[in-house]
């Protein structure tokens, strides 16, 4: 499973910070947006369970699968579902 | 934006801990934190500035929106430049040049130092190479605390702030959500009994390898008030010196999960009661705000917004540039304003702070579109007497004298020094000496 970020990501460098093969890079024309690159993303699988970059991402929808399901939806992270999010 | 007063209790209770500091605190190390602003109330002459290189954070707080900086060192809702280990020292240098009283250099965010360590530990080995003077200092929320205990004393740091706000994992659940540790996010219990555990370790390793240790705990009514005096005794009894009870900021349009909770601040004489209570264990630090990760300033005017509630009295000027020596930025170009205080016993005007002009974006502005960045510019030196830039338009020049600021752009391309000395000796009347206007910071 290879995974994407969304336009939700806030910048935090956290999913660079511990992604094991330096998939995610910083956009060079959005400041604060931040990419995986599709081909170094390796989903983590040979390293550990889960996804690091998803692991230890705050920010809920900001990164999605190969489905563009988001790893974290929304009140996963925070526990605050706002009233209109259709779930 | 909403920012914790409470103005005249806290200062009561300031004046006695304030004391007890003394009376707890061996010889050396009273010497050790007399130039430190934010552990001292003596050192308030001296600066410190906050170097944002940080961004990351590895745990979430309940009373913190991770689209802001961490809200256990900074005012949340306010977003900081980030930069990264040469431009923090450039920043450094270009501030130490204007103040020799810079003495405290920190890293607390946006995110927690030790969640970036890289980036923490070659700012830090920079600043000591370029000022072996400068007292480092960290703050952190403990997670990964005992793992660089060790290097962070050999990196030079002699003050560590560990943010601690219970010890029973119980509690701590209901403020923790989660935490990423050892390649993976723990939730729940398992969360909150990991960081409280590497907390209290990180602790006992910071204090014994030598650094001065100040606790700081988010008092959160109805969730760990009750809890205050346990972890006041457990924190003592690990090593730490200064205890930080800090009111939970927890307005809802922060869009925190205590916010839109309707969790509640407490009130100021609860404040006082928990901090009397941890008061029997460790000397109280009171002076104290938060304050954001890239602040920068005395203690008179460090955090420096313009809704700041505190009375000033002195002649503050606010100079439009990027760090120049000359005063050459139109000011509807300025990106930062360096901000001068007059003093009166020295007869001249003294650097106080750096304010970014995209920290006057709080949230509560639509930002990006251009009238609100007008606005912000001008939110930025509202408090200030006189405004000098090198072209101003007719706009935001009425704006300003409608604050009561004066525009001067007398001075365009001429050096700023000499611009503050001409302005100096036409105002040299003296003013209100001293004025408590203490707000202080990490
Ligand atoms: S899934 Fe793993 S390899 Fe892919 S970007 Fe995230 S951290 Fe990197
Ligand atoms: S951790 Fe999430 S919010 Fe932070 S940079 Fe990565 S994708 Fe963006
Ligand atoms: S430690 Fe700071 S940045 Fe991290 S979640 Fe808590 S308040 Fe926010």
């Amino acid at each position: 499973m290879k995974y994407a970020i969304t336009d939700k990501c806030v910048g935090c460098y956290a999913c660079q910070l511990v992604c094991p093969s330096q998939a995610v890079y910083a956009d060079p024309d959005v400041n604060g947006r931040f990419h995986i690159h599709s081909r170094r993303c390796t989903g983590c699988e040979d390293h550990y369970d889960a996804p690091q970059c998803a692991s230890i991402c705050p920010i809920e929808e900001a990164i999605v699968n190969e489905m563009n399901l988001p790893v974290n939806p929304q009140g996963s992270l925070t526990g605050i579902i706002s009233p209109g999010a259709a779930l | 934006m909403e920012r914790q007063s409470m103005p005249s209790t806290t200062q009561h209770a300031a004046t006695r801990p304030a004391d007890q500091v003394r009376h707890l605190l061996p010889k050396d190390i009273q010497q050790q934190i007399a130039t430190h602003p934010c552990y001292s109330k003596q050192a308030h002459q001296y600066a410190r500035m906050h170097l944002p290189v940080a961004p990351a954070c590895n745990i979430q707080c309940h009373y913190c929106n991770r689209k802001y900086d961490c809200s256990n060192e900074s005012r949340p809702g306010v977003v900081s430049r980030l930069m990264d280990s040469d431009g923090a020292l450039k920043q450094f240098r270009s501030i130490k040049r204007r103040a020799p009283n810079l003495t405290v250099v920190g890293i607390a965010g946006p995110g927690d130092a030790l969640a970036n360590s890289q980036a923490t530990f070659a700012t830090l080995k920079k600043i000591r190479m370029e000022d072996p003077q400068a007292q480092l200092c960290i703050s952190t929320n403990g997670l990964m605390l005992e793992h660089y205990a060790s290097e962070l004393a050999a990196a030079g740091v002699h003050h560590l702030t560990v943010t601690i706000n219970c010890i029973d994992p119980a509690i701590g659940e209901q403020i923790y959500p989660w935490v990423y540790y050892d390649h993976k996010r723990l939730r729940g219990r398992a969360a909150a009994e990991r960081l409280i555990q590497n907390q209290l370790a990180g602790l006992e390793a910071a204090a014994a390898a030598g650094m001065l240790v100040k606790v700081n705990t988010v008092l959160i009514p109805g969730i760990n008030d009750h809890h205050i005096e346990q972890v006041s005794q457990e924190v003592r009894r690990r090593g730490a010196l200064m205890h930080n009870i800090m009111p939970l900021i927890s307005a809802a349009e922060h869009g925190t999960f205590f916010g839109i909770r309707g969790q509640r601040g407490p009130s100021a004489s609860e404040l006082e009661a928990a901090r009397a209570i941890s008061s029997q264990y460790m000397p109280q630090m009171t002076h104290c705000q938060q304050c954001r990760a890239d602040a920068v300033g005395t203690l008179g005017g460090g955090c420096g917004q313009s809704e700041e509630p505190v009375v000033e009295h002195s002649y503050k000027v606010a100079v439009a540039g990027n760090g120049e020596a000359l005063i050459q930025t139109h000011f509807g170009h300025a990106k930062r304003f360096e901000i001068y205080r007059f003093d009166k016993q020295q007869q001249q005007f003294i650097y106080l702070e750096t304010r970014q002009v995209a920290q006057y974006c709080s949230g509560t502005h639509a930002c990006p579109d251009d009238d609100s960045d007008k606005q912000l510019i001008i939110d930025a030196v509202a408090d200030c007497q006189t405004v000098l830039c090198a072209r101003m338009g007719i706009a935001p020049w009425r704006a300003l004298e409608k604050l009561g600021v004066t525009p001067n752009v007398d001075f365009a391309f001429q050096p700023i020094t000499e611009a503050l000395a001409s302005i100096a000796a036409r105002i040299a009347t003296p003013l209100t000496p001293g004025g408590n206007h203490e707000v202080c910071h990490y």
